[in-house]
């Protein structure tokens, strides 16, 4: 791995060093996002996938008159179920377990795989076949269990593309999108020991049919994650758009299926809110290829043992917040970051967690009970086009204002912040800006100061410290030598 | 009708000439103009930073002060996005029940610019004439807290002269954001880089917008660029006429 | 000795101290859950024939091979379908009519057709093709819901087989996703809603048709009543 020259191009095969996505190690959302800046080609890549959904999606929110309506059920449908979660979730474990399911509660990340582990030895299985699940990133699952002599294979596309490619995911719904053909054609070939395999996608995803077949066939133990839990009637349902889903749902003699607290939906016909607004948001479709829903177990049809983990790992620490839980309405669309101006020029990795983009900005700070990713919430313009395209209504901008307050009242209560330029600029500005004369007096002073910085074209090129971050980019317009208001008292005075 | 004008901390400091325009403009159309000398700033560049207490006193000062003023305009839409959507949260948070009513009487008579025009004066044509290439920025304040919509449109459709040239993405962000164009200035230069290319590519020789952050910040890279386009608050498009031409400055 | 509080009530416990929610009775819920809102659509606004074109238009979007007949005429186009396909071995419900299979029977060499009364899943590898009824049809996406009973089949059977038919009566076509739900008259415990082939976009944002699951979807619309 060699260090990497600013504006330099990398060569399309070149592998990035694996990017960091766990909060608590990963460096701060300005830093991170540097390397990414840099390489163009994923930033082309990112761009192109995020055009294609958004075009899409836009295309059959302007056919569908009653999209507001939707967005409207289903954030008031979400708030439900939230503010009564409690109820919700028990009345979920009895009419599962009543329908031959078990239900099983992780308090946190090691709970659940602990839990998920345990029930693996029962089955004794020592491979493991999965749907892709954003959650058992969350907790870090695979690592474990291949840690704890349990293989795990993958079986979404892009899921295998970055299992065997040893990548990240970098957005929660095509979680592959920065790597392109000729990168996925290297990983299979290298994995699968494929000769003479085209960089056509029918060809690679012809590979990927033919390499997961045998093991859909074979692997008696899956896992899944849950779109939606519905408490009316213990069921779960799982979108998807290739099938995988299928195979892992109904072939296996053994389900597991890991699922935030906050999946719970009220009824069963609350889907027909969330199933409208869930593919148009996600891929751009009206219906994404196959949704499957089951209940416990059905005897003849699929597994026929079944579990649930239920996993808060910090989703209980949201709940009851006014402005912040909102963000447990969340249906994983991925609709905010394909629509994110910030997010098109980072991708996903600049924001060190599983769940990146704006949901990311606000979920992983909060999951981490504000102790890491405290840079997330900064990383915005504030620009609001996630809140306008998120399905369930979420104002991504106001918690992120919420969190970003959270985050400065824990922060300058620390020594080092007394120092730092930024606190110190602010603190000053607000007594400034409580009196006029001292704000008149500060304007002069700093036009005075900046005069040696402006240039003869009345242009600032450069400034020193913190005014360096602007300057590397932009030009300052000198400050003019009357402010408005020394105009308008000037004017007054001519007047009387 | 009378207007009290709340030029903001920024534009008094940094783009007086814009405050000149929103007086000439709205003299030119009868509207008789105050200027209440003890303003400062409305408390957005600390509520979006997370000092919550700090952007709390400067908006109770803002709610005292114009307490009893017929209608209050403001020619930048993240400041009136600051009143509407943040203002009540912090009233709430640490205030009392008093100067919640204060805000909640005053806030109807807060006006954007736009606004202002359109809605309370009723007037789209207001006799400017500009005789230039315009492309015009929607500001994600304006854009999306304020839902301006059509009114910067129908506004610029009766400048005379104006040819006013479609901007690409027009509502994608330029990557200002206040402080997060330093905090994040790699990925805010980024983001600005994306939207100079949408604009230049107009061809126009200004780009204007309702608020002169976004326009700093685009204009300060164009100037870099020596692009030839300039930035200009639509104040000034909509001041300028045959015998008073827009005030360029820098 | 310290009580070991389970996961269970741990979780429990934050929950409840969050939202410090007092037990409501089955009532209460129900009265709150009734006054969501529900402005969005939810009757059909098309009339009959009119529907049923918007569902053979969106399958033919997703290149599914449509046909219409009249009730008498449905197993003469099911063997028509199957000839056309070159797929000889085939599954079916323990449900289906024999009377679907007879014309195939009779006029397609080679054709064969294994009732499902418990296959295993490699005997059902071996299918070429599977056909099955539905229980509703939604045009307004195209899509196909089974609940997976007899005359629809196992979960398994319309997964493993390359070539898939179903038959969906017209009667059985709405127009929107909530007159689907409306048709439950209880939550069915099996659901697949299909629309489309299996497909990715994963590489690149091409999509590609038939990852896992039936790369051919064909599908029969029975017109006309007393199917």
């Amino acid at each position: 791995m060699r260090a990497v020259a600013e504006h330099e191009v990398l060569a399309e095969h070149e592998v990035i060093d694996r990017p960091i996505l766990d909060p608590a190690l990963a460096p701060p959302f300005p830093v991170a996002a540097l390397p990414v800046l840099r390489n163009l080609q994923l930033r082309r890549n990112v761009a192109h996938a995020i055009d294609v959904i958004q075009a899409k999606r836009a295309r059959l929110v302007a056919e569908k008159p009653d999209w507001q309506a939707l967005r409207a059920s289903a954030s008031r449908i979400k708030d439900e179920a939230l503010q009564n979660l409690g109820a919700y979730l028990e009345q979920f474990e009895a009419r599962c377990a009543a329908a031959g399911g078990t239900v099983h509660w992780a308090s946190d990340a090691a709970d659940a795989r602990r839990i998920i582990l345990e029930l693996l030895r029962e089955e004794k299985a020592d491979e493991v076949i999965k749907i892709k699940t954003m959650t058992s990133a969350e907790i870090q699952l695979n690592p474990f269990l291949e840690a704890n002599g349990v293989r795990t294979y993958e079986t979404d596309l892009a899921e295998i593309i970055l299992q065997l490619g040893e990548g990240e995911p970098s957005h929660i719904v095509v979680s592959a999108l920065h790597v392109n053909r000729s990168q996925v054609r290297e990983i299979f070939a290298r994995r699968m020991g494929i000769e003479n395999l085209s960089d056509e996608p029918e060809a690679l995803t012809a590979a990927a049919r033919n390499y997961l077949r045998q093991k859909f066939l074979s692997v008696p133990t899956a896992i899944s994650g849950a779109n939606f839990l519905i408490a009316e009637t213990g069921s779960v349902a799982v979108v998807e758009s290739e099938g995988n889903g299928r195979m892992c749902l109904t072939l296996p003699r053994t389900m597991i299926t890991l699922a935030g607290i906050e999946k719970v939906l009220p009824r069963f016909a609350d889907l027909e809110v969330m199933l409208q607004l869930l593919a148009r948001s996600a891929t751009g479709e009206r219906m994404n290829p196959y949704t499957s829903l089951w209940t416990g177990v059905t005897p003849g049809d699929g597994p026929q043992k079944f579990h649930v983990v239920l996993l808060d790992n910090g989703r209980s620490s949201i709940l009851g917040r006014k402005t912040e839980q909102q963000t447990l309405r969340c249906i994983r669309c991925a609709a905010c970051m394909n629509a994110c101006p910030v997010y098109r020029q980072t991708g996903g990795h600049a924001y060190g967690s599983v769940y990146p983009g704006p949901i990311g900005a606000i979920l992983t700070p909060q999951l981490e009970q504000m102790r890491h990713a405290q840079s997330l919430p900064f990383a915005s313009s504030l620009c609001g086009a996630c809140y306008e395209v998120c399905p369930v209504k979420i104002n991504i901008p106001e918690v992120l204002l919420e969190l970003r307050a959270r985050v400065t009242d824990q922060e300058r209560k620390q020594v080092s912040r007394f120092f730092d330029s930024l606190y110190l600029g602010l603190r000053a500005a607000n007594v400034i800006f409580s009196r006029a004369w001292l704000f008149h007096a500060a304007q002069r002073m700093g036009r005075t100061a900046l005069r040696f910085f402006t240039r003869k074209d009345g242009w600032i090129h450069a400034l020193p410290g913190i005014g360096a971050k602007w300057t590397q980019t932009r030009d300052l317009r000198g400050l003019p030598k009357q402010t408005f208001h020394d105009w308008w008292t000037d004017r007054q005075r001519r007047t009387k | 009708m009378r207007a009290s004008l709340f030029i903001t901390c920024y534009n008094d400091t940094l783009f007086p000439e814009t405050g000149r325009a929103v007086v000439r403009l709205l003299e030119r159309l009868g509207v008789e103009v105050e200027f209440r000398a003890d303003q400062t700033c409305c408390g957005q560049m600390h509520a979006n930073t997370g000092f919550r207490g700090e952007a709390f006193s400067q908006a109770k000062r803002l709610v005292r002060l114009y307490a009893d003023a017929e209608a209050v305009v403001i020619p930048s839409s993240s400041c009136v996005a600051m009143i509407r959507d943040q203002y009540s949260g912090l009233f709430e948070e640490l205030g009392n029940d008093a100067l919640r009513k204060e805000f909640a009487a005053l806030v109807p008579r807060i006006y954007e610019l736009s606004e202002f025009l359109v809605d309370k004066l009723g007037v789209e044509d207001v006799g400017a004439y500009f005789p230039h290439r315009v492309t015009y920025h929607a500001s994600c304040h304006g854009l999306r807290a304020l839902q301006l919509g059509e009114r910067p449109f129908r506004l610029l459709s009766k400048v005379r002269g104006l040819d006013l040239v479609p901007l690409e993405n027009l509502d994608r962000c330029c990557g200002f954001g206040g402080t997060f164009s330093v905090k994040n200035a790699e990925v805010s230069s980024a983001m600005l880089a994306v939207k100079l290319d949408d604009v230049l590519a107009t061809g126009a020789e200004f780009c204007t917008a309702l608020d002169n952050s976004c326009l700093m910040h685009m204009g300060g890279a164009l100037h870099r660029k020596n692009a030839g386009m300039r930035t200009i608050h639509m104040a000034q498009i909509l001041a300028s006429t045959e015998h008073q031409p827009v005030e360029l400055i820098g | 000795m310290n009580p070991v509080i389970s996961s269970r009530q741990q979780v429990l416990g934050r929950i409840r101290a969050a939202t410090g929610n007092p037990a409501a009775t089955a009532g209460e819920a129900a009265q709150r859950y009734g006054r969501l809102p529900r402005d969005y659509q939810i009757r059909g606004k098309l009339p009959v024939r009119a529907c049923q074109e918007l569902f053979i238009g969106r399958l033919r979007e997703y290149d599914a091979e449509v046909a219409e007949c009249a009730p008498d005429e449905l197993p003469a186009t099911i063997a028509a379908q199957i000839e056309a396909s070159g797929k000889r071995r085939f599954i079916a419900p323990s449900g289906v009519p024999n009377a679907w299979l007879v014309p195939a029977a009779w006029q397609i060499t080679g054709f064969e057709c294994d009732i499902d009364h418990g296959l295993t899943a490699t005997e059902i590898e071996k299918a070429e093709g599977v056909m099955t009824a539905c229980f509703c049809g939604v045009a307004d996406s195209g899509t196909i819901v089974l609940h997976h009973s007899a005359t629809e089949g196992r979960r398994v059977i319309t997964l493993l087989p390359d070539w898939y038919l179903c038959v969906v009566r017209a009667s059985q076509i709405v127009e929107t996703l909530p007159e689907y739900f409306d048709r439950c008259k209880e939550p069915p415990a099996l659901v697949t809603w299909i629309s489309g082939p299996s497909a990715t976009a994963d590489i690149e944002m091409t999509r590609i048709k038939g990852v896992h699951g039936p790369r051919f979807l064909n599908v029969i619309v029975v017109r006309g009543t007393g199917t």
